[in-house]
């Protein structure tokens, strides 16, 4: 049995999200909730295996949510659901350790499957969202000078392989295909890139914190 | 340029005094004898003296009225009917002439304040009808002062030689000599006066080239001293004008050396005070020695005003050693230095031979020269000043034109600005509002054609937002972005899907066309999966003549006249057609009942960005 936190503000859309939910994990125990305060409160009080986790909100964005669960509660998978399928809205999430997203609209049946990769750890991972990915780390690869205090968060080759092609579009069973390896060990993959993703923002983020301190 | 000037002026007044004619007969002998009576005192004892007799020497305490009388004068005129007459080429101050006992000649008041002649020499005709045949008898009247009572020895009383001789010898004698005492020097006074007045006003208006106003003020205090040239009457004591006359000389010292230092541009406090309390010190000191010692006090005063101007004239030349201006300053100083010696030296031996009048007159056409030279650079500097200011007017413009285009810039950057966060905002609002409620209607209805209907105006209306918002896309990101999405749908339907396009392709395409070709790869592949039945479906992309081509090709039922009717009804094939006609593109649709379906879809690339 699984407790699941639903943040969603639109009522329809939660009570469609509800019954999905509950047809995926039957006999889940859902909390819901329409703000991000009142989720953050939840948060506090309850511990989550899973959290669906809408981006705008009435009093402000899922991702603050979505921070707070990784600080509190890293065992939970957070998954962004949302209406922007662009990933100028849906990195900052990722950044701050979303574990895949789901885009509202799509039908039924997707999403049922989409929420079951996820939680048998196959995260989605779009081209535009891979190219942002691999722009941030390369850009994190070139020296540094006053980066001493970074801890050293890299790709692997493989990882970064494996970005690449999602990058030009081939789907994940593709890869495997040509990288000769199973669907489960790209996933696997899929799935440390974001953890590297989350670990190396938040490195980033103690950092620039720490900076301000020192200049403040 | 100048020295060739005054060297040719010197030689011109050295001709004017030529000797005087052969006939002339020059009188160096005379009786004299004190007397304020209308005729010779023949009772008082008189004294053979020499002419010319300079009272300083030879009665330096003497003060009034002096007779001389020359007796057996020969007047007997070489040609009969010819006039002859009597030249005086010095008296001070004035005289009265007699021939015979009968006044012939007159040069002004006798009596305080006498008359001042001291720089006019005197013809005097003498009637023929008052000459004897012979033992001619000439009385000669001279009210003069004493040396102590005057601030120069020339303004002392005195009689030079006389000459006696046919008027028509003795005329040019004179006009010569009044040209060289009287009028040259009234013209170089008037000019000087004239452009001093000038330049000090010049000076006065404009505060940094004060040394126009100090050398301004110099020429006329020079000029004032020529006074008596213009005015032998003047209405005040010979005591009050001697004073006066030594007064101008601290204005006048003033002036040179304030000109000198602001010249050079230096400029001193203590010089700037000194100088006026000197000026009040000296008609102080003057009044209280008295007129019987005002000589005495004047020479002192000269004395230290020559050294004052000397000093100020050395600082002068030793601060401007290394300007341009240099040697001809030091020149005009030296020459203004030499006629000073030549000066003294003419009063300490008290003879007024030509060379003593010269730097009398060479001072002051070395001023005027001066003076114009000041002019001509004061209006050289003004037209720089003009130039530079016109220059300073065209920098100003064009900083001007530079902020204006500026801000030009930065207005149309800070439209764009406001613009991007209005499409921004209104694509917020667009997703919360108009999103929302869409989603909800897909979530919610009962009708899956509603349903379907409302996720795709979503779509829609989010392909819309980013086309508003979008940037260039590159060819290769758009190509990722499309293969993902078609081959997982196709996958995912179970349709084998084969895609052919080149990699790492550097052009771009404009947001719209990106989001239009994503719309209708979408609508074929929809079409693909929801009508053709095909098993394999192979997407061909390639760049040809600027143009990016797709071609769709399945191995499906093709589009048979009803359900291509059915299609266009759910805004199919005409709508891709449509779109690919707003991006200046075509798509192109082949197909046959059981020869499947070719979509031929050609877009013109990002002409902008093409090829950076």
């Amino acid at each position: 049995m699984k407790t699941i936190l639903l943040l969603e503000d639109l009522p329809e859309i939660r009570a469609w999200l509800r019954k999905l939910v509950l047809e995926v994990f039957p006999g889940s125990h859902l909390s819901e909730s329409a703000r991000v305060h009142d989720a953050i409160e939840l948060v506090k009080a309850v511990k989550f295996d899973l959290a669906l986790i809408d981006l705008g909100l009435p009093d402000g964005s899922g991702v603050d949510v979505v921070t707070r669960l990784r600080d509190f509660q890293p065992d939970a998978q957070s998954v962004v659901v949302t209406i922007h399928d662009d990933d100028e809205h849906l990195f900052p999430a990722l950044q701050a350790g979303a574990f895949g997203y789901i885009l509202k609209e799509q039908a039924r049946e997707l999403i049922t499957e989409q929420l079951q990769r996820i939680s048998q750890g196959e995260p989605p991972l779009s081209p535009s969202i891979a190219r942002r990915v691999m722009a941030y780390f390369s850009a994190k690869s070139k020296p540094q000078p006053a980066a001493n205090a970074m801890p050293n968060v890299s790709l692997t080759d493989r990882e970064s392989e494996v970005l690449l092609r999602v990058a030009k579009g081939y789907t994940l069973p593709e890869i495997g295909v040509q990288l000769g390896l199973s669907r489960h060990t790209i996933a696997d993959y899929v799935k440390q890139i974001y953890r590297k993703l989350n670990v190396s923002s938040r490195a980033e983020a103690a950092l620039e914190a720490q900076r301000l301190g020192l200049f403040r | 340029m100048h020295h060739r000037c005054v060297l040719a002026l010197l030689l011109w007044l050295a001709l004017l005094a030529g000797p005087a004619a052969a006939q002339t007969v020059v009188i160096q002998r005379a009786l004299s004898a004190p007397g304020t009576g209308p005729d010779f005192p023949s009772a008082a004892p008189a004294l053979e003296v020499a002419l010319p007799d300079e009272w300083a020497r030879t009665r330096p305490d003497f003060e009034g009225t002096l007779w001389y009388r020359i007796s057996d004068v020969p007047l007997a005129a070489p040609n009969a009917g010819e006039l002859m007459a009597l030249y005086i080429e010095r008296v001070c101050s004035n005289l009265e002439v007699f021939l015979n006992g009968q006044l012939v000649h007159g040069g002004g008041r006798m009596d305080e304040p006498v008359t001042d002649n001291c720089k006019h020499p005197q013809l005097v005709t003498l009637p023929a009808a008052l000459v004897r045949p012979a033992a001619n008898v000439l009385d000669i009247r001279v009210a003069g002062h004493r040396l102590a009572s005057v601030g120069a020895r020339q303004r002392a009383g005195g009689l030079s030689a006389l000459r006696v001789g046919p008027l028509s010898d003795l005329a040019p004698h004179h006009a010569r000599a009044t040209a060289l005492q009287v009028t040259v020097p009234q013209a170089v006074g008037a000019t000087l006066l004239l452009m001093g007045g000038f330049m000090f006003v010049l000076g006065f208006i404009n505060r940094r080239e004060s040394h126009l106003a100090y050398f301004g003020a110099l020429s006329v205090g020079w000029a004032l001293t020529d006074t008596r040239l213009w005015l032998r009457d003047l209405p005040i004591g010979h005591a009050v004008t001697e004073f006066l006359f030594c007064v101008l000389l601290g204005f006048i010292t003033w002036a040179a050396v304030q000109f000198l230092l602001r010249y050079a541009g230096v400029r001193r406090k203590w010089v700037d005070r000194l100088l006026p309390v000197q000026g009040a010190l000296m008609p102080l000191s003057l009044l209280l020695a008295g007129p019987d010692r005002l000589h005495a006090v004047a020479v002192v005063w000269t004395a230290v005003l020559a050294l004052e101007v000397a000093a100020a004239a050395a600082w002068h030349l030793h601060h401007e050693r290394r300007q341009r201006g240099f040697w001809l300053m030091a020149g005009v100083l030296g020459a203004v230095t030499l006629a000073g010696l030549i000066e003294v030296g003419a009063q300490w031996t008290g003879t007024r031979p030509l060379a003593a009048q010269l730097p009398q007159l060479v001072v002051p056409v070395i001023f005027v020269l001066v003076g114009l030279r000041l002019v001509q650079q004061h209006g050289h500097a003004l037209h720089e000043s003009e130039q530079g200011r016109l220059q300073l007017e065209r920098q100003v413009r064009e900083a001007t034109g530079e902020i204006e285009r500026n801000y030009r810039q930065l207005a149309e950057l800070r439209v764009e600005q406001v613009t991007e966060r209005e499409r921004k905002r209104i694509a917020a609002d667009l997703h919360d509002d108009l999103g929302a409620k869409l989603l909800t209607i897909v979530h919610t209805s009962d009708s899956e054609r509603i349903s379907s209907l409302a996720r795709e105006a979503l779509e829609e209306m989010r392909l819309s937002v980013r086309g508003l918002t979008g940037k260039p896309v590159r060819l290769a990101d758009a190509l990722g972005d499309w293969r993902a999405e078609v081959v997982s749908r196709l996958a995912q339907a179970g349709i084998d899907g084969e895609w052919d396009a080149p990699e790492d392709l550097p052009q771009t395409l404009s947001a719209r066309a990106y989001v239009q070709t994503t719309r209708i790869l979408r609508e074929a592949t929809s079409n693909i999966i929801k009508h053709s039945g095909a098993s394999v479906c192979s997407v061909t992309a390639s760049i040809a003549d600027g143009d990016f081509q797709v071609v769709v090709q399945d191995n499906g039922d093709g589009i048979t006249n009803e359900i291509d009717h059915r299609l266009d009804r759910g805004h199919g094939l005409a709508s891709m057609k449509n779109r690919a006609k707003q991006l200046q593109g075509q798509c192109l649709v082949e197909s046959g009942a059981g020869y499947g379906t070719v979509i031929r879809l050609t877009v013109p690339l990002d002409r902008a960005i093409e090829g950076s």
